[in-house]
This record gives C-alpha cells, sequence and structure tokens, in this order.
C-alpha cells in the first residue's frame, strides 16, 4: 500500500478560476490565460486548463467547430499550441508547420514552414514518423525535425531563425521528442534505443540554436555530467555508476534514449526527464544494472549538471522504457507535505518520489503487473519475479504483464487539482518475450527479439482511469476495446477528454468516469487533447485525430497509401482496420 | 558512371554456382573490413548513404541463385544476422514494408531486389553494399523470393 496521505487544503483562488487551487504544484500560471504554450500546458506536466465554461453539465451540447487536415498521414501523436490568437500544428513527418489565425472565420493560415526533412529518417524511426509537439518561447517556435534537428521559426511571419544539427540519422538516432526551453536554454533528447544508440539530452542556446552542453544518460561520469560534488543521487551513491553497470563498452551502444517528456521546477531550478530502454533486447549482452537506462534523472537546466538519478527497473529484461511524463505536484505524506514528482511507467507501476532529493516514497501497480512483486521503498529496488526474467538462453517466456507497450506508454497522463486524481490512458496487454543474440551494425536494429501481446486480465486491451494517489487504487475507469494511446486533457469545468484508437474522442465526468459525449473524428486519436480559450472569448477543445505510432505497425492494414505494403491482421487486435485507417486532422471543439 | 562499372564488373566475377560457404563463414567474412573493400567507393556503408538517382538499369541482373532452397535458408540466416527483421517485422512489415506480400514498393525483379538491398532506398533502408558481398546479397534474394506468394489481396472478411 501506498504510504498514509493526507491532502493539503486546497483553497480556491478565485470563483472566477474555478478548479484553480492554491494547493496546486508549482506551475508558474497562477492565472490560466486560456493558452497552451507548451507541451504539457506547464512546467510541472500536468495538462490540467483552468478554463471551466465547458461543464459536465453542458458537454453533451459539444459540437465540431473547425477541422483542418494537414495533409499528412503519420501518426499525430503531440498536441498544438496556442499562444495569443495564433494556434501553432506540427505534423509528423515532414514535419510541416501551421499556425491559424484564430480571429477570422475558418482559422486561416497566417503562415506554413516547410522544413526539408532527410526521407532517411523514415525508416531509422523506430515507431512511425511521430512529433510530439513544439514549444513556445521568446516569440519562437521551437520544435525537433524527425532527422536530427532543432529548428526554430519566428511566430512573427514563419522564418527559421535557426537550426541545429543535434543527432546523427546515420546512427539511428532520430528525434521525434517536443523540447522543454527553460531560461534560455533549449532542452532535446534523442530516439534509437532499438538502434544502439547511445541516450543524451542537450541544451542549446534559445537565441542562437548553438549545442552549449550534452549530458549523456550512460556511460563515464564526465560524460553523464555527473561530478562527485553535485551528483547526490539518493540510493546508489558511488561514482562512475553509469560506467560500472555494464559490460565493458556495452554502454556506447547501451540505449537510454529520451524520446519523452520533459517537466521543470522553477524552485529547485531542476529539468525532469525519463530515459528508454538498454540496448540490445537481450538483457545476457549487458550484464549489470545499466544505468543510467530506465531511469529518471534531474538536471540542472543552465549547464546540465547531473544533480540525482533514480532507476525504475534495473536491468530492464521487458522494454521497459521510462520516458513517461513526469508530473509534478504537492502532497502531504506522513504528515509531511513533499514536493513531488509522479511517473507512470511502462512496467506498470506508478512512483511518487521526492523530487528534491530522488527518494521515492511510493510505488504501486497500476495495471496488472507479474514482472515483479513490489517495489522495496528502502533500497528503491523492484523485488522481481525470477521466472519472468528474459534473455537469449532462456528461450520464450511467457505470459509477462505488462506487454512491452507498458501499462501506458508515450501518452501522457493529466493531473487535476480540482478533483486530486490523475487520469490516464493504460494498454492492458501482456506478451511472450523471446530473445536472441544481436549483433551491432551502425544505423540497423540492435534488437534481436520478438514478443507477441495477448489480452490482459478482463479481455479488453486497453482502459482510461481516474488515478487516486491516495488510496492507490482506481478511482473509475472506462474500459476500451483497444488499447487507449491518446494523452488526456482535465479541465477546471470537471471535464476530461480522451481519445481511442478507433477514433472516437470523448469527454467525460472527472468525477464519476460517465462518458458525456463523444465524436468520430475520422481517424483514431493519438495525440494530445488541449484547451484554450479563443479571440472570442469562448473555452475551445482542440485535438489530433491519426492513427499510428506503434500501431501503425502492429495493426495490420491500417494504411492505404502504400501499394506495396499489405498486411495482415495483428492475432490480438485483428479487426481494428475496420474502424480506422490513416489520416492527419485538427480538430476544434467548443459549445453551441 | 563509377558505380554503374562497379557493380557490373562485381556481377561479372561472382561465381554463381560455387560451393556455398557455410553460414558461419558468411557472417565472419562480411563482417570485415575486407569485403569493403570491394564495394564501389561511392557506397559509403559506415553512414549508410545511399546513392539516389545514380544506379544501373537493374534489369540486367539475375539471380544466380534462384529457386536454390538451400541458398534461400542462407539466405534467411543471413537476414537475421543483419538485422533486417528487426525492421521489416521479420518478414511481415514494421518500421519497414512487408516483404511477405507479393509486393514491392521499388520492383520486384531479381535487379531491384539486389538494387534495393546493395544501394538502399531514400525511404530509410540502407545500403549494405558496402559491407555485403554481392554473392550475398543474391542469396538475401533468393529467400525473399523463396515465399509462397499469397492472394493478390487480403480477405477483410479475416478482420474480426
Amino acid at each position: 500500500m501506498a504510504a498514509r496521505r493526507t491532502r493539503r487544503p486546497c483553497v480556491p483562488i478565485s470563483v472566477l478560476l474555478a478548479g484553480l487551487v492554491a494547493c496546486r504544484g508549482p506551475a508558474p500560471t497562477v492565472v490560466d490565460d486560456g493558452q497552451w504554450t507548451m507541451p504539457g500546458r506547464d512546467y510541472s506536466a500536468s495538462r490540467f486548463s483552468g478554463l471551466a465554461e465547458i461543464t459536465a453539465a453542458n458537454a453533451k451540447n459539444l459540437r465540431p467547430t473547425w477541422s483542418f487536415s494537414t495533409g499528412v498521414l503519420g501518426g499525430h501523436e503531440g498536441q498544438p499550441l496556442v499562444v495569443g490568437s495564433t494556434m501553432y500544428v506540427v505534423t509528423p513527418y515532414p514535419n510541416v508547420l501551421y499556425a491559424f489565425d484564430l480571429t477570422k472565420e475558418g482559422y486561416p493560415l497566417r503562415w506554413k514552414y516547410r522544413p526539408y526533412v532527410d526521407p532517411q529518417a523514415i525508416g531509422q524511426a523506430c515507431c512511425d514518423i511521430v512529433n510530439r509537439g513544439a514549444f513556445y518561447a521568446d516569440g519562437k517556435i521551437i520544435f525537433n525535425l524527425l532527422d536530427g534537428h532543432t529548428v526554430a521559426v519566428d511566430t512573427a511571419n514563419g522564418r527559421e531563425l535557426w537550426k541545429t544539427k543535434i543527432a546523427d540519422l546515420d546512427a539511428g538516432e532520430t528525434t521525434p521528442m517536443a523540447p522543454l526551453v527553460v531560461k534560455d536554454r533549449v532542452i532535446v533528447g534523442n530516439a534509437g534505443g532499438e538502434n544502439g544508440v547511445r541516450g543524451w539530452v542537450k541544451g542549446l542556446d534559445l537565441s542562437t540554436g548553438a549545442i552549449v552542453w550534452t549530458g549523456y544518460s550512460i556511460g563515464p561520469d564526465a560524460e553523464v555530467l555527473a561530478s562527485p560534488a553535485t551528483f547526490k543521487p539518493f540510493y546508489q551513491k558511488d561514482q562512475e555508476l553509469a560506467l560500472t553497470s555494464w559490460p565493458t563498452d556495452g554502454w556506447k551502444h547501451g540505449g537510454a534514449p529520451v524520446w519523452g517528456w520533459l517537466s521543470y521546477d522553477p524552485e529547485l531550478d531542476l529539468v525532469y526527464y525519463g530515459t528508454g530502454n538498454p540496448g540490445p533486447w537481450n538483457t545476457e549482452q549487458r550484464p549489470g544494472d545499466n544505468r543510467w537506462s530506465t531511469s529518471v534523472l534531474a538536471r540542472n537546466p543552465g549547464d546540465g549538471t547531473l544533480r540525482w538519478a533514480y532507476q525504475f527497473t534495473p536491468a530492464d529484461n521487458w522494454d521497459y522504457d521510462s520516458t513517461q511524463e513526469m508530473i509534478l505536484t504537492e502532497l502531504t505524506l506522513n504528515g509531511r507535505q513533499r514536493k513531488v514528482l509522479v511517473h507512470f511507467d511502462k512496467n506498470g507501476f506508478v512512483y511518487t518520489l521526492d523530487r528534491a532529493t530522488g527518494e521515492l516514497l511510493s510505488a504501486e501497480p497500476y495495471v496488472p503487473v507479474n514482472w515483479a512483486r513490489r517495489i522495496d521503498l528502502k533500497t528503491g529496488r523492484p523485488e522481481v519475479d525470477s521466472t519472468k526474467l528474459t534473455g537469449a538462453s532462456r528461450g520464450t517466456v511467457k505470459d509477462i504483464c505488462p506487454s512491452l507497450e507498458g501499462g501506458k506508454n508515450q501518452q501522457p497522463s493529466a493531473w487535476s487539482p480540482a478533483t486530486q486524481l490523475f487520469y490516464l490512458s493504460t494498454s492492458n496487454m501482456c506478451m511472450d518475450y523471446t530473445s536472441f543474440k544481436a549483433s551491432y551494425l551502425a544505423g540497423t536494429p540492435y534488437l534481436s527479439a520478438g514478443a507477441p501481446y495477448n489480452v490482459g486480465p478482463g479481455g479488453n486491451l486497453g482502459a482510461f482511469i481516474a488515478w487516486d494517489p491516495v488510496k492507490a487504487t482506481r478511482a473509475w475507469e472506462i474500459k476500451e476495446a483497444y488499447p487507449v494511446w491518446s494523452g488526456v486533457l482535465a479541465t477546471g469545468g470537471g471535464v476530461v477528454f480522451y481519445g481511442t484508437l478507433d477514433g472516437w474522442f470523448k469527454a467525460v465526468d472527472a468525477k464519476t468516469g460517465a462518458v458525456l459525449w463523444k465524436f468520430k473524428v475520422g481517424s483514431g486519436v493519438i495525440g494530445n487533447p488541449i484547451s484554450f480559450r479563443g479571440p472570442d472569448g469562448r473555452q475551445y477543445v482542440a485535438v489530433y485525430a491519426g492513427f499510428g505510432g506503434d500501431w501503425l505497425l502492429l495493426s495490420g492494414d491500417v494504411r492505404s497509401d502504400d501499394p506495396a505494403d499489405v498486411r495482415p491482421p495483428a492475432s490480438f487486435m485483428p479487426d481494428i482496420a475496420r474502424h480506422t485507417s490513416q489520416g492527419g486532422i485538427v480538430w476544434v471543439f467548443g459549445l453551441d | 558512371m563509377g558505380v554503374w562499372t562497379g557493380l557490373i564488373g562485381r556481377r561479372e566475377t561472382v561465381d554463381a554456382r560455387r560451393p556455398a560457404l557455410s553460414v558461419a563463414v558468411l557472417l565472419v567474412c562480411c563482417a570485415s573490413s575486407a569485403a569493403s573493400q570491394t564495394a564501389p567507393p561511392s557506397i559509403r556503408y559506415d553512414q549508410h548513404v545511399p546513392v539516389a538517382g545514380n544506379q544501373p538499369p537493374a534489369s540486367t541482373l539475375k539471380n544466380p541463385f534462384k529457386g536454390d532452397s538451400v541458398v534461400a535458408a542462407q539466405g534467411s540466416t543471413l537476414f537475421e544476422g543483419f538485422n533486417c527483421g528487426g525492421c521489416h517485422g521479420g518478414v511481415v512489415g514494421a518500421v519497414g514494408p512487408s516483404l511477405a506480400d507479393g509486393r514491392w514498393r521499388y520492383g520486384g525483379s531479381d535487379g531491384a531486389l539486389f538494387m534495393s538491398i546493395f544501394y538502399g532506398r531514400a525511404r530509410g533502408m540502407p545500403a549494405f553494399g558496402g559491407t555485403l558481398p554481392a554473392e550475398s546479397i543474391w542469396r538475401l534474394v533468393t529467400y525473399l523470393q523463396s515465399f509462397q506468394p499469397p492472394d493478390s489481396t487480403i480477405s477483410t472478411t479475416s478482420w474480426k
């Protein structure tokens, strides 16, 4: 069970700002200005909008007010931004940036930015050609091109202000993640954990794009930026942890990429992010804990200094990346108020850590888990079921839960300070895992494993859930036929929004889980809804439709644009192609 | 034109029916730098740069092993050893397209398949010409050609 917690009293700041309460985490925004300027809405990654015009009582009157085809068929992860009276949309490869004028009927384009993106990236990106979004700062829209570049575009006219090569496409690195901007640093990371890359984050200068620092996830302390004077992990305190927990040179192609979400605490001046799986998937080729793969890292944004780290899945045997979002809030635990970081890991546990020190405060399963019995709060280590360990010598290890798609994956959760609940999209699958000896060949998969999925307990492949961090249990759940792959929006009106793989966008009562409204958006939803106040003063909700991501690879015949590529249906999900194909549409919804 | 000459020259030197090397020997030989000495100079395998727009016509190339099931089996081992399955989902498609559906994005003739592996393709298929000798590429082609072609369309009644 979780440590006993009592809630800090929450005091409404203003009647006009229903849902915004004083116990909220370190979000810098006190008054909801109706914008959405960064991927997670705020530095805490809450994905909570204080806007409250849309309520549980009137959500049934939602209707589409606008839509726009992006002209791109890749999976539309990520989310639009709204800054002032402009909405910005970044597409999957080839990473077109649209700027829509919200003041005019039909939201015509103010401008459009079309970068050149190397098509080699299509084949190097592991899991479709996704982009997880842009960040607004200092009059610039900043985002990553899939082929290993970061660009800054002038919001005034759509002109490119700078373009920096950050990653090596030829080595299998791609860059689907959304940057985080803190003061004058743009922080970016790489993907390619299936290609034997070495994970890193880089800090770029906001005004010029110049790379100021690089902090690797794995390897020598000097390159991980872990100086003994400043690196103070709560558990393992030895030096050269990231070097000694690998076989000789194993870290050079050991993965631990950074393709997910970043958050930031301005008071502690720490940026938090998770690292991906170690490589190759055959764990017997990398004896050791493989730090800092599958970990959360806390760095100072200015110079990249690593302050602490915590590893969720030592010696990962199951492709349990930890790149999911780190949500920052405050909780009172055992009578003591803590600044915490909450993380729903692919491995099926939800972790609460003290974000100043990296101390683990609780870890509870939020989906069916059988690879570990529990997480030991004293050591921070999982108590692993040895019958679920994998490796080339172990043949096929059956019925491991969750599957390598995770209890959840890239789709970011939301935290509502109003209901004190987390809302998240989950998968309910287990897997049979077989790995082989892998050979490293630059720019090809360093993988050598197969892991077919089976439906998990209950027979539904996914669920949308509300998680109570005090009771460490589901407050409610909505079972879904397919894995739920969209992010979540929570709002001050007591309505939460998510979408499904088969193409429904839904509004749900935040307290009860009752579905208030739904609309078929034309393609499966794997993007993240946002809310904004339009120039007309009304509240709107925007989301992408656009099936893809991991499911482009695994769902059978969901594409129609390539006559030379037809696929049989997936055994565990044979009928998804009856409900969706690829697409790329931006939707906006509002009340009559 | 250097690429042209190099490739044609190489093809002519391949002894199609010389006794097959064991797969283990093939893997060792191919992973060494010796193999790259025979590659045309414009192939930079280490950086996986495909040579778009400067390729010889594929129609002139014929698979010397066509239909040889022993060679197809060797090709299968090469397929896994050189990480092809990691992108192509085994052969049924993942990041890369399906290789088992009897349909080919860049053409399914002997020569087109050879070219796709040797030079790579612009949408992310790496060029293996600098690492694998032509003979090994033909073994891979033989493997890919060994699948029973499925029906030209997949019945959607199986989607339930």
